[in-house]
């Protein structure tokens, strides 16, 4: 599993280099558009994914010293907020994101001398957390898929190598929106 | 057990102290190329969720060494190519078509 | 290693024998018949790479253009790239010989994720149709780089169907760099420690740690340059504030290291080769493997000579130029590595040792102009020119395409069961070899003498020497289909191939050529160093 997630350290870090160069070029514009981010959402969101890590480790603490029952709650209530974490994104924020028109298409809010990298914010903004929501829908079906078979009984302190490989799954998801978190909703903010 | 237990519930209340830290300083006057300093605490929460969560020092030698090579090569990618666009010439040039 | 190997073959039965329904074909996952699910793709494909270069070569008979106008023509390279790079050349020796000897090398009974191995298969499959569809709808002119802002803003082709295919294929690749090196830390048989690996194995490694690095860039590169398309943002057009460099940074990350995933496995494939064809034990064993992983990291940090006039700044030019110069190193130690192999072997010039030949010695060359290209003074004349094309054919096809035919005709025996004429290999190695010379050595002159790429026309004045490439390049496909020919026929007439008729040592020459399903019937022992070839011994071939 480390070495998938090398490869998705680089996969992300290419959209990085891109906010890296987009910024440089467009730094007014580039902030300007962050500047119109969810941020009341955007950090809920990030309190909700830290608590949900935390939590599908306290699960896989649960399995190694015996106790499957806590395990199933644990996976359950971090899937739970991963959910929520997506109903937050993409209902409401994206929803929200989509009705004040900062979608970088034809109907741009910001134009003028701060719309090219407006847009060019925007474009990094909708592609990463789009391609980091496909990657927690597939975290959720990998912790269902762990939750299902834990109530197979499947797993013991002895033997719970899928909990293990997919909780660095997990955390690592959580860990490509700690960065996108700050490069999308900080680093522009307030100048 | 217990203490490993509290070993992860610490990791979270520092996870959250350090977004709090991040959060308090984007609203701090910077200048904007200094603006990416925010970025600091970020490096401290990925090392505290790989290290706490992920375990990353428990495994066998290899999985590290895949850890430590992820890393090395997004400061490749990151790092080398940033060199350019910071060590170009800015040329100034009319706006020719606003579009 | 004793002298007495397993009788000749029990053809009786073996993986080919082990189901014939279609379904136990497409449905296996069985890594012998996988590699043959690839070998008969990727010739699919390099036929269809090969016509667009037949017609790239008719074209420049004539300065005017034979056939195209310049539009077609454009349509036509990128296909040759397109198909040759991505459907052809990065997949070629790991997933076919890669594939096939890998488990068999290491004395494993498959992959580490065999049914991945057969989804690898499925998504280089789907990635194809698409690339076929995309090149019969009228294809893509941007050539194979896709710089923008042509590719994301003006191109009229079908660029998005192209980028999808190859997204697609890149899954393929990262797959197959999973499985190999999973299946290379935890399948090797008792005893095979990591220096007892045979080389083939450290360069696929190598090869394996490019591909799982590398091409995660490429996916997201694509997806921004797919996105650049359809809403028309600027992330790469400057007119809407965003840098056309940055495109080709990300490609290139991606696409430098690419080259080397295409060369590695050969180095791999020669290297295997020239102890087999020289009796004699490899030289410098220790410094062939690291450099192998020396070219997988340094070739990540060279990408940049293809940007030197693209408008990058000095110093990043002058670094990237610096680091290309290294990345020389360890490719040139191979090549002393090999020559000294060979010295006071005892050599046998059969077909698979002459492959190797032409390799070292084309590849050199190629290398050799690499440098050239990679100093900064030197490459404001040539970069852009015929002069490029020259210096990566060869080393991609005089290189990479000899070590694949190499490594096909040494490990065909293992694969078939069938030796192929003998008589047939040397002259086609040779006519390859001749042919290639002459299509590619005049495009290194008309190059420096300043003749463009990707052009359609050229000035009269270089003519004569593209009438020589053009006539070569006949010279040269006919080479490569006398092997489809008498390869095909070995298939049905050959000679039963013994376990191990060149009497080399591996593995893989262990077993009954062709292997069982299970590959061996117990899971052997290793004790010997690699390559631990005694004085002169008996030989169990055919008379």
């Amino acid at each position: 599993m480390w070495l998938f997630l090398a490869t998705e350290v680089l996969f992300f870090g290419a959209i990085v280099l891109s906010w890296i160069y987009c910024r440089r070029w467009n730094p007014a514009g580039f902030d300007a558009g962050a500047q119109q981010t969810q941020l009341g959402i955007g950090t809920i969101n990030t309190v909700i994914l830290l608590t949900s890590s935390l939590v599908y480790s306290v699960g896989l603490a649960f399995i190694e010293a015996g106790n499957r029952r806590r395990l199933i709650q644990c996976c359950a209530l971090a899937w739970a907020l991963g959910l929520a974490f997506l109903i937050l994104k993409f209902g409401i924020e994206y929803h929200k994101d989509f009705a004040q028109h900062l979608f970088p298409g034809p109907d741009f809010a910001i134009n003028g001398a701060l719309g090219g990298g407006a847009r060019l914010f925007f474009v990094f903004y909708f592609v990463s957390t789009a391609v980091h929501g496909i990657h927690m829908i597939g975290g959720l079906i990998l912790v269902g898929w762990i939750i299902l078979r834990a109530r197979g009984d499947e797993f013991s302190p002895l033997y719970h190598t899928p909990v293990v490989v997919v909780g660095l799954y997990w955390s690592f998801v959580d860990v490509v929106w700690i960065v996108l978190y700050a490069l999308i909703y900080l680093v522009g903010r307030g100048s | 057990m217990t203490a490993h237990f509290r070993n992860l519930l610490v990791t979270w209340v520092l996870l959250l102290v350090l977004l709090g830290a991040e959060f308090g300083a984007s609203f701090l006057p910077l200048a904007r190329s200094d603006r990416p300093l925010i970025l600091i605490p970020v490096v401290l929460m990925v090392a505290a969720v790989g290290t706490m969560f992920m375990q990353v020092g428990r495994g066998p030698t290899i999985v590290r060494l895949f850890a430590v090579a992820a890393l090395v090569w997004l400061c490749v990618l990151l790092g080398l190519g940033s060199l350019d666009p910071m060590t170009r010439t800015d040329h100034l040039v009319q706006a020719a078509n606003p579009k | 290693m004793s002298a007495t190997t397993i009788e000749t073959s029990e053809y009786a039965s073996s993986y080919l024998t082990d189901g014939f329904t279609l379904r136990s074909w497409l449905l296996t996952t069985d890594h012998k018949r996988i590699a043959l699910l690839y070998l008969a793709s990727i010739t699919f494909f390099f036929f269809i790479g090969g016509a667009a270069a037949a017609l790239i070569r008719y074209n420049l008979l004539v300065p005017e253009g034979m056939i195209a106008s310049a539009e077609t023509y454009n349509r036509i390279f990128t296909m040759h790239g397109v198909v040759m790079v991505w459907f052809f050349l990065i997949p070629a020796v790991p997933v076919t010989l890669g594939n096939f000897v890998v488990p068999l090398m290491l004395g494993a009974r498959d992959l580490a994720f065999p049914k991945l191995n057969l989804i690898s298969w499925y998504l280089f499959i789907i990635a194809g149709v698409i690339v076929v569809y995309s090149l019969f709808a009228g294809g893509v002119d941007t050539g194979w780089t896709f710089y923008t802002p042509l590719a994301s803003e003006y191109s009229k082709g079908h660029v998005v169907a192209t980028v999808v295919a190859i997204f697609i294929a890149g899954f393929s690749s990262i797959a197959t760099g999973l499985n190999f090196i999973v299946t290379i830390h935890r399948l090797r048989a008792p005893g095979m420690t990591w220096y007892k690996m045979p080389v083939f194995l450290w360069s696929l490694y190598a090869t394996s740690v490019i591909l799982v690095l590398a091409t995660p860039v490429l996916a997201m590169t694509l997806i921004l340059l797919a996105f650049e398309r359809i809403f028309h943002v600027g992330v790469f057009d400057p007119a809407l504030g965003g840098d056309p460099l940055l495109f080709q940074h990300l490609f290139w990350f991606y696409s430098h290291p690419a080259v080397y995933v295409m060369i590695l496995p050969g180095f791999g494939v020669v290297s295997e080769i020239i102890p087999a064809f020289s009796r004699k034990r490899i030289f410098g064993y220790n410094f062939i493997v690291w450099c192998s992983v020396a070219i997988a990291v340094i070739s990540f940090l060279v990408w940049g000579h293809h940007m030197f006039v693209a408008g990058t700044s000095i110093y990043s030019a002058l670094v990237f130029s610096i680091l290309s110069y290294m990345v020389a190193v360890p490719s040139a130690i191979k090549v002393f590595n090999w020559i000294g192999t060979m010295h006071k072997g005892y050599i046998r010039f059969d077909a698979p040792m002459l492959y190797a030949l032409g390799f070292i010695g084309l590849f050199t060359i190629g290398g050799l102009t690499g440098l050239f290209l990679a100093a900064l003074g030197a490459d404001v004349h040539l970069t852009q020119t015929y002069f490029v094309v020259a210096h990566f054919h060869y080393v991609m096809v005089g290189g990479m395409v000899s070590a694949f035919f190499a490594g096909l005709h040494y490990w065909w025996p293992k694969i078939t069961g069938r030796m192929y004429p003998e008589m047939w290999g040397r002259v086609g190695a040779i006519i390859i070899f001749i042919g290639f010379n002459f299509t590619f050595f005049p495009q290194f002159i008309v190059g420096y003498l300043g003749m463009p790429r990707r052009y359609h026309s050229y000035p009269p004045e270089f003519e004569v020497l593209n009438v020589l490439s053009s006539a070569g390049a006949t010279i040269l496909a006919v080479g490569y289909l006398l092997p489809l020919a008498y390869l095909t026929w070995s298939l049905r007439y050959g000679d039963r191939a013994p376990a191990n008729p060149w009497g080399a040592t591996g593995l893989e020459w262990r077993t009954q050529s062709p292997p069982l399903t299970e590959n061996f019937d117990e899971t052997p022992i290793v004790t010997d160093p690699p390559y631990n070839y005694p004085p002169p011994e008996v030989v169990q071939r055919r008379v």
